[in-house]
Parts: structure tokens; C-alpha cells; sequence
């Protein structure tokens, strides 16, 4: 019996807080913003309502904690990605950069070229002396261009050397800085005839010059055309300083290579016109 | 201490922590919702009335916390917790699989009168989709359930010990 009366007391109990909740939801779908907290509502959101946002803002700080930490990793990859992409780009500026040189460089050998009345055949140096640094270099154009021993080699700044060794591909220049290499020069301002030669550094000596010429440093040095090896004016070099020795009957003087011996990449070899 | 003032405490704390931070992990739509399986354990271990009065009052608090229209969930979660306390003798409440089968059940009836009671007082709730939500939120609430579960069982034997 108390079972039954049990049951029917939990079925009014049930039926009645649903009916209150019905009441409850009805008020609110007919209000106009259909949500009315009332007063106990009210009351509870008073107090549950600040520790609902401090733990929303507990949430917002992990979770901004959170963004940037995977905002390190995606930082990292594309960091990654962006610095190969600038050596990318480095190694394509320095190609371009090494391709507009060249073109300058054989632009000015071309001029050169149209200036002597020598064929002029380009090269390209592919080796040095590793004993010797300044003595004699290799070029890529030996007897099947037409290469001949004692060849003038020279490029736009000035006279380099001259052909010492021909093979089917490839040749070997002394440089004019070497100590076996003399070659006849006038001095362009005076006209005064001399000789410089090498001394195995990067340095030559000009030699032979009367005691009586008026020479003076800056002056420059074109090859003389003496000699049959050089055509006639082409720049050797500038006279660095003047040795005048008491009682002698000549001066000496220093002399810097008008080219650029140590950084020589292509050069200009001249043939006789057939 | 008394039996409301706990269960107020633990609804209210659960409510503010779905609201505030597992309201932002939504999975496929579900969101877990930690005041159902607290209502289905009341109701298993306390009775239909106990579990459709912390049913009810964990419905409210959640629609008040969520700036819903009151009585939504309230009406769903005092259903849910009356028809796990239907059950209570019935069951045998030490199998441990108990809270997660009764969750997973009630957190489907809880659904389906979510969409009904939506649909009659015309305060909305999306149907298109409502099926895998439902499914997904169930096995939400069944994870959870066995860890709440055992959180209230604790609280009523030491309710009882202090009697």
C-alpha cells in the first residue's frame, strides 16, 4: 500500500514540476525577448555570473596561450620556408650578377678587339700556375683556333703576355710580370723608348730609359711595337715611381701592370690578319 | 551539510564549467554537457524524484548560464533524471557500465525533447543534423558519465555517514 502511495506521490511530485516548467517556458516563448530570468534568476546570475567570467577569461588566457605556441611552430616552418626561398634568390642574384660581369667584360674585349688590327680571338683562362701565381696562365684556345707561339695576349685594361705554349686545345701565357718577359715600351707622354720587365711579383721594371727623358710617375707605358711580338700601342702600364742614381746614364723606374694579372678571367689573343 | 546546498554547489560548478570552458571544445556539433549524467546518477542512486529535482534545477541553471529561454533544458534534463530513477531498484547499480548505457539513453531522450519542446513552444532548435549531434552528444556524456558517477555516489555515502 505505502509503495502504491509511494509511486502516486512521485508521479504528482514529477507532474507538477513539469507543469511548472511548462508554466515557465510559456511565459517565455510569450515575452518579448523571450527570456525572463525573474528575480531568483536574477539573483543567481548576480553571483554565478563574475565567476562565469573569470573562468572565461582563464579559458581566453590558455587558449591565447595555446594560439601562440602554435603560432611559434607555423612561425618556424615558414621561417624555413622563406630562408630557402632568400638563398634561393641570393644564389640566382649572384648567377645574374656573374652573367652581367661577363657581358661587360667581353662587350670591352669586343671594342678592343675592333680597335687593333689584329684578329682578335677571345679566351678564357682555365688554370694558373700554382707554383708561380703571376708568371703564366692556361687558356682554352690552343693551334685549332689559329693560336700561334708568341701570340700577344692582352684585355682592354692592358697587354697580359704572351703565347709561350701551343697545344690543340688549349695554350700557356706568359705574363709580362713574369722574369723571363721583356717587353719594348715608349713612354706615351715623352715618347722616350724602354724596356720593362718582369720580376716574378706583381710588380715591373722599367729599364733602359735615357737619363735624359722627362719622366715622372703616372706617366704611361704603351708597348713600343719593337720587338715583333706586340702591335704598337697598347697599354703595358703606369709608372709607379723614377729611380734616378747619381752618375748613371740611366733611369729605372717601378711600374704597375695596366691589367689586372691576378683576377684575369677572359682575355683577348691577337692573331695576324691572314 | 545539507544534501541541497552540496548539490547546489556541484550543479553550479558544473554549470559554469560547461558554459565557460567546454562550451569552446565542440566536437561534430556536440558539446559534452556534465549536468545530464549528474541528473541520471541522482536519479539511479537517490529515486525519480530526486533525479527530476536535480534534473530540473541543473536544466534551469544551464539555461540561465547560457542565455537560453528558461525551461528548456530544464523541462528535458527533469524528464531525463525522473526516468533514470524509475530504474532504481531495478538495476544493479555496481556494474560499471551502468552510468555510461543510462547516460548514453537519457542523453538520446534528452535530445529528442529538445527538438519537441523546441518545436511546440517555438523557441527553436535546429533539426537538420539533429541525429548524428544526438549520437555524438550521447557518447560525449557516456565518457564522462562513469567519472561523475562515482563523484556522486561519494557525496551520498558521506551524506550518509553524516546522518
Amino acid at each position: 500500500m505505502s509503495e502504491l502511495l509511494l509511486g502516486r506521490r512521485r508521479i504528482a511530485v514529477f507532474l507538477v514540476l513539469v507543469l511548472f516548467t511548462l508554466v515557465l517556458l510559456s511565459s517565455q516563448s510569450r515575452s518579448a525577448d523571450r527570456r525572463n530570468v525573474g528575480i531568483i534568476g536574477q539573483a543567481i546570475l548576480t553571483i554565478l555570473l563574475p565567476v562565469q567570467a573569470g573562468m572565461v577569461r582563464i579559458a581566453d588566457g590558455i587558449s591565447g596561450m595555446w594560439e601562440r605556441f602554435t603560432e611559434i611552430g607555423r612561425l618556424r616552418v615558414e621561417n624555413a620556408r622563406l630562408r630557402a626561398q632568400v638563398e634561393a634568390l641570393n644564389r640566382e642574384v649572384a648567377r645574374l650578377r656573374e652573367q652581367a660581369t661577363a657581358a661587360q667584360r667581353l662587350e670591352r674585349l669586343l671594342d678592343l678587339r675592333a680597335q687593333v688590327s689584329y684578329n682578335g680571338l677571345a679566351g678564357r683562362v682555365i688554370g694558373r700556375d700554382p707554383s708561380r701565381w703571376f708568371s703564366t696562365v692556361v687558356i682554352d684556345r690552343g693551334s685549332r683556333d689559329g693560336v700561334t707561339r708568341n701570340a700577344p695576349v692582352v684585355t682592354p685594361e692592358g697587354v697580359v703576355g704572351r703565347v709561350i705554349e701551343v697545344t690543340p686545345f688549349a695554350s700557356r701565357v706568359l705574363l709580362i710580370v713574369d722574369a723571363r718577359s721583356a717587353v719594348g715600351v715608349l713612354v706615351q707622354r715623352s715618347r722616350d723608348a724602354a724596356v720593362v720587365e718582369g720580376q716574378g711579383t706583381d710588380r715591373l721594371h722599367l729599364l733602359y730609359l735615357s737619363r735624359a727623358a722627362q719622366v715622372e710617375a703616372e706617366d704611361l707605358l704603351v708597348t713600343s711595337g719593337l720587338g715583333g711580338v706586340f702591335p704598337r700601342g697598347l697599354v703595358v702600364g703606369r709608372i709607379m715611381s723614377v729611380k734616378r742614381e747619381e752618375g748613371a746614364l740611366l733611369q729605372e723606374a717601378e711600374v704597375e701592370p695596366a691589367a689586372q694579372l691576378g683576377r684575369l678571367e677572359e682575355v683577348l689573343i691577337l692573331l695576324p690578319r691572314q | 551539510m545539507s544534501r541541497a546546498l552540496i548539490y547546489g554547489g556541484l550543479l553550479a560548478g558544473a554549470g559554469l564549467v560547461q558554459t565557460a570552458w567546454l562550451a569552446r571544445i565542440e566536437i561534430s556539433g556536440a558539446i559534452l554537457d556534465p549536468l545530464l549524467p549528474i541528473a541520471v546518477a541522482v536519479g539511479i542512486l537517490r529515486g525519480a524524484t530526486s533525479g527530476a529535482v536535480v534534473g530540473l534545477a541543473g536544466g534551469l541553471l544551464q539555461d540561465l548560464l547560457s542565455g537560453g529561454p528558461l525551461g528548456v533544458n530544464g523541462l528535458t534534463k527533469l524528464v531525463v533524471g525522473f526516468a533514470s530513477g524509475l530504474f532504481e531498484r531495478s538495476i544493479y547499480i555496481e556494474n560499471p557500465l551502468l552510468p555510461a548505457v543510462a547516460t548514453f539513453a537519457g542523453t538520446l531522450l534528452s535530445e529528442i525533447l529538445l527538438v519537441v519542446v523546441g518545436q511546440v513552444t517555438g523557441l527553436g532548435r535546429e533539426t537538420a543534423g539533429a541525429l548524428p549531434r544526438a549520437l555524438m552528444q550521447a557518447v560525449l556524456n557516456s565518457l564522462a558519465a562513469p567519472f561523475l558517477f562515482r563523484g556522486v555516489r561519494r557525496i551520498e555515502v558521506r551524506l550518509e555517514r553524516s546522518r
